[in-house]
């Protein structure tokens, strides 16, 4: 492995993200070329994280645009400070301006709400994370927006003037595949497929996020989880339930699993009543299988 | 960055080609330009970046690993006439011809073994089984009424994105306050903003074979009056193949429409092959549809064609669809179970399995067709 990409792996770990050798290299690439990275994966593995952890390990912000059906420009780019701009004509009544000075004042920099995308663009100090976070959600009018922002990150704000990115942000798209993106920005980015972690990672991953939890009870966790990620459910666990179930296992000192504890918190990784019903019906044989 | 390493990735590019994966020339570029950054002797580095770049979906993660796998272990030097290129060679059933089978619908079926049964077929009096030649001008102006207010319901739902109006509820604020600067900043005139009408599109796909015939005519009449309302409606038929006939049936009368059509599908071959026609579709058409996009397949399900290929070809058009409706004229009939093998292909991406064979069922059909 190269010494970049290692890096990013050991940066990546101080913030307690698990990398492995597939998302540090595509992180790297994603740097190296200027390219946005898009994570595709089930939902609960961790696409999110990976912005964060990044934001983390460059030491630089994170700028979080939730995409929703119906986002729109006002929202993601930017929208005039209506209030501030009628404040601002009242207190200037009485002033000499003409109609022309006064609609420049008021449709400057200084009365801009900006929204992430331009936030993004705008940031002063050094390149900030931009996550787009669940892009399939949004509407494929706001993908063809997005996509003449992503390609040359510069927008234009009829009342200013273009506005172009002082420093070029990194920025990570995730998708959980609620409907096909649009294959224009599929080719702009670059791919990654994040999929439920091996049993071997799912450990690493709750022993470093669950501080103080005893070496059988994580590998029981972690067993049982992965069990039941072969069953066949209408929510199968991610690994922020696996987490939730860990830390509730470890508030009630639970030293490992037995029937009755599975029983009581299994709520913290199963969130549908089929769901529940379907486990409970196995209970006895995963409780044997991975209990002493 | 050697000359070699550009061409061998160039060469590489072209092997994903020829497998099935579609790679830009941008995309190229890309990987060209990787190599700058990228270490070309470290085979996991040069698959796992090669990957990110060359891949735009999980699907093609499988055939890019295998290309990959054999393209690099013959040292950089493919041997080009090795290169299969994936293509089904499914044989062609001999061409027919539609008016052939607008005529003996029913009496041939080709591929299928058993013989078709037309539920209500006995239930002749009622409008429901009427071929449509027979229906008066009152029955044929009510499938037009319904297809019209269908399309009326499309377009009524609100969408969550604004548009500027004379007058609403909700202020526009920026327009408002622009044109306050002509009153010296004192708010008079307001400008107002509504939500948007939601536009649902509609794509409906009708089936033309030999076994669909008895419906298709009266189905068609309904395509027709949809496609005629001033709605985002295309209309597809297909048999054994597709044809766009949006263009068709814009025309002033049914008549003349159907005259259009028969004129432009003639020589077309007998049997169904939905799975394949679907995949025609989904090539030509499925960057069209979205998640405001109703699809609509008139069908009996009765393919000669792969299940597996049908079942492909849904779960593609699912994952973008806003809806997806299956209209089946057998499912009227009580003693009908959706057991053919095309058929429970399609079921689990199907939103929506209804009947049409009668005005009843079509009229049952309008509450979902609002996204």
């Amino acid at each position: 492995m190269r010494e970049e990409v290692r890096q990013i792996q050991r940066l990546l770990e101080e913030q307690v993200y698990i990398a492995d050798a597939a998302i540090a290299t595509a992180l790297y690439l994603s740097m190296a070329l200027g390219k946005p990275l898009l994570v595709e994966g089930p939902a609960g593995v961790g696409k999110t994280e990976i912005a964060k952890a990044l934001a983390s390990a460059l030491n630089t912000r994170l700028i979080r645009l939730q995409c929703y059906e119906g986002l729109d420009a006002t929202t993601a780019l930017y929208e005039w400070n209506y209030p501030k701009q009628l404040l601002h004509l009242k207190l200037e009544e009485s002033s000499s301006a003409s109609e022309a000075e006064k609609e420049a004042m008021i449709f400057s920099e200084a009365f801009l709400l900006k929204r992430p995308l331009l936030q993004a663009i705008t940031e002063h100090d050094r390149a900030p994370v931009l996550l787009i976070d669940e892009i399939d959600r949004s509407d494929e009018e706001f993908e063809a927006f997005l996509l003449e922002v992503l390609s040359d990150f510069q927008v234009t704000i009829p009342e200013i003037g273009p506005i172009k990115a002082t420093h070029r942000p990194h920025v990570v798209l995730t998708s959980n595949r609620s409907r096909d993106l649009s294959d224009a920005l599929r080719r702009r980015c670059l791919y990654h497929w994040i999929d439920y972690p091996t049993l071997e990672k799912e450990l690493e991953i709750v022993r470093a996020k669950v501080p103080g939890i005893a070496e059988t009870l994580s590998s029981q966790v972690a067993q049982v989880i992965q069990a039941t990620r072969t069953m066949s459910l209408s929510k199968i666990p991610g690994v922020a339930e696996t987490l939730d179930w860990a830390n509730a296992l470890v508030a009630l000192q639970a030293p490992a699993l037995n029937e009755e504890i599975v029983a009581e918190t299994l709520g913290c990784f199963l969130k549908d009543e089929s769901d529940i019903a379907a486990f409970k019906a196995e209970l006895p044989r995963i409780t044997t299988e991975y209990t002493d | 960055m050697s000359d070699l390493e550009v061409e061998s990735v160039v060469l590489f590019c072209r092997e994903l080609r020829a497998h099935g994966l579609s790679v830009t020339p941008a995309e190229v570029v890309t990987a060209a330009t990787a190599l700058r950054v990228i270490d070309m002797t470290n085979r996991d580095e040069t698959f796992l970046s090669l990957r990110s770049i060359l891949t735009t979906s999980i699907d093609d993660f499988q055939i890019f690993e295998e290309v990959f796998k054999r393209f690099w272990n013959q040292s950089h030097s493919p041997n080009r006439t090795a290169i299969v290129r994936t293509q089904s060679n499914s044989p062609r059933q001999s061409p027919k011809g539609l008016a052939f089978f607008l005529e003996h619908w029913g009496s041939s079926f080709s591929g299928g073994a058993q013989p078709i049964k037309v539920p209500g077929a006995s239930d002749t009096e009622s409008a429901a089984t009427k071929d449509f030649s027979e229906f008066s001008n009152e029955e044929l102006k009510e499938i037009s009424r319904l297809a019209r207010r269908i399309v009326r319901r499309l377009a009524r739902k609100p969408s969550r994105r604004w548009r500027p109006v004379k007058r609403g509820h909700r202020v526009n604020l920026r327009r408002s306050l622009r044109l306050s600067l002509k009153t010296g900043g004192e708010l008079i005139d307001l400008t107002y903003k509504e939500r948007r009408p939601k536009r649902t599109k509609l794509f409906v796909i009708c089936d033309v074979s030999g076994s669909m015939d008895l419906y298709s005519r009266l189905l068609l009449q309904f395509v027709y009056g949809l496609q005629n309302s001033f709605a985002k409606v295309e209309s597809f038929v297909f048999a054994t193949s597709l044809a766009r006939i949006t263009g068709e049936l814009k025309n002033k009368t049914y008549q003349r429409a159907l005259d259009r059509l028969s004129a432009n599908i003639r020589g077309w071959s007998g049997g169904t092959r939905i799975g394949a026609s679907l995949s025609m579709f989904n090539d030509q058409w499925l960057r069209r549809i979205d998640k405001r996009t109703i699809v609509i397949i008139l069908s009996d399900g009765w393919d000669t064609g792969e299940p597996e290929k049908l079942a492909a070809s849904l779960a593609q058009l699912k994952r973008r669809a806003g809806r997806l409706i299956w209209l089946n004229p057998l499912l009227g009939s009580a003693d009908y179970a959706p057991v053919t093998r095309g058929m429970q292909a399609a079921l689990p991406f199907i939103n929506v399995f209804a009947p049409a064979h009668d005005l009843a069922s079509l009229r049952a059909l309008e509450p979902h067709l609002v996204l």
